[in-house]
């Protein structure tokens, strides 16, 4: 089966029908061509994206419309019309062209990638891994390898990462708040250089906030963040 | 000093490509001849003695390169980024600038029966084509043609060294007379050495 995706585009494929089964160009079998041209796109019209295949399929309406033209009768015996695949065979020759200019250019890109430059090579280190292969059978190789002492496993490093948790956080706020009626909220992070622990502290005090354990309260924007201990009924404590 | 020896100091110390005027930008004693002179003797004298490297001539500039037989041993280092090479679509497109030009974009996609919208952009982001002009029709849609670094790429000296359409191995006998004028008529100058 021919694979749809090796192909540039509907001319590529038509020109690859017409090359393989070697058909005269200037008399295409336009109903054999055009069955063997669907039954390819069909295996892989499904794959390709929508531009692609409407690329296809207006070749597929080409060649139907050129059936159809070539079924139909022509009037006037003296005025011979043009044959109905003339454009299209005009096509296929001019796509051909560019084929093989493009296989000359691809030859001359081939044979200009062997010039170099200067600048081409930088001084470079030595690659340390051989390119030679291995001239080694494989006993000798055996030997050698169950010689080598076993490789020391690895053990995984682990770094000390203290976890900080939000309950510890609103348990250090309650603990804070026992003694006195209020503490600015940067005081409560102030000694750790991890943003954990402002971020932490921040959804402890919320939390608090939400329980009515604590009131937040800030009198200008961007200024200190102040936590008020209350009591059971939701007031302030008063400061003891 | 000769002008044969001020042109392969300059040849010598360039990375790129430099035309017979740029080269004759070194001294205010060189005329355009001198450096041709000057070309056409480094040429016989690195062959004569067997050198690595030839002055190639690319578009319409010189440049010194290895010899193409040298090219296995280069080849092991890796370490400068090398030319793209093309993919078919963007040589199939080029090919059609190279012999049509100028045109515009969908006067390719009518040749090639897809899309070229994308394969274009890249030609262009390589430098290997550019716009060259506007047309008459409808919108006035850019023209492409190819540019200088198209010939360096192809190590080409000049589009007219492109085979001429009627003597490519297809079957064209009918294809319009229209192909015939293309590529181009290019009168650079006179030969100095193959590329390929």
């Amino acid at each position: 089966m021919v694979e749809l995706d090796r192909f540039q585009g509907p001319l590529d494929l038509l020109l690859h029908l017409i090359r393989v089964q070697d058909i005269d160009i200037f008399d295409i079998p336009i109903a054999r061509i055009t069955q063997q041209f669907q039954a390819v796109l069909d295996a892989g019209l499904e794959r390709m994206d929508l531009d692609r295949a409407g690329e296809f399929l207006e070749l597929v309406a080409t060649l139907v419309r050129i059936k159809a033209q070539l079924l139909l009768p022509r009037h006037g015996d003296t005025e011979w019309a043009e044959d109905p695949r003339a454009e299209l065979v005009r096509r296929l020759l001019e796509y051909e062209l560019f084929q093989e200019v493009a296989h000359i250019l691809s030859n001359a890109e081939a044979d200009r990638s062997r010039h170099f430059e200067k600048g081409y090579v930088e001084p470079r280190p030595v690659p340390v891994a051989a390119r030679d292969e291995l001239d080694l059978s494989m006993e000798e190789f055996l030997a050698i390898a169950l010689r080598l002492p076993e490789p020391v496993p690895v053990r995984p490093h682990i770094a000390p990462v203290q976890l900080v948790t939000v309950e510890d956080k609103m348990t250090l706020i309650r603990e804070r708040l026992s003694g006195i009626r209020r503490f600015e909220f940067r005081k409560l992070f102030s000694s750790w250089k991890a943003r954990t622990h402002v971020v932490t502290s921040l959804l402890a005090a919320l939390e608090l906030a939400r329980q009515q354990v604590i009131r937040l309260e800030q009198v200008k924007r961007f200024g200190p963040i102040w936590l008020f201990a209350r009591n059971g009924d939701g007031e302030d404590k008063e400061s003891q | 000093m000769t002008p044969e020896q001020i042109v392969e100091a300059t040849l010598f110390a360039s990375q790129a490509p430099l035309t017979a005027g740029e080269l004759a930008r070194a001294d205010e004693s060189l005329t355009l001849e001198d450096v041709q002179e000057a070309i056409q003797s480094l040429r016989e004298s690195y062959d004569e003695a067997d050198r690595a490297f030839q002055v190639y001539q690319l578009g319409d500039g010189y440049q010194i390169l290895t010899r193409p037989e040298y090219a296995p041993y280069l080849e092991r280092f890796d370490s400068i980024p090398r030319s793209p090479v093309l993919s078919h679509a963007a040589l199939e497109t080029l090919a059609i600038i190279a012999y049509r030009q100028p045109l515009g974009r969908i006067e390719i996609e009518d040749i090639r029966g897809v899309g070229s919208a994308s394969v274009l952009r890249t030609l262009q982001d390589w430098e290997l084509v550019e716009v060259v002009g506007r047309g008459e029709g409808l919108g006035r849609p850019l023209l492409y043609g190819t540019t200088r670094r198209f010939l360096e790429h192809f190590g080409l000296k000049g589009l007219m060294e492109l085979p001429r359409p009627e003597d490519l191995p297809v079957a064209l006998q009918s294809v319009e007379a229209q192909a015939g004028d293309s590529p181009e008529e290019d009168e650079s100058v006179e030969e100095a050495g193959e590329t390929g």
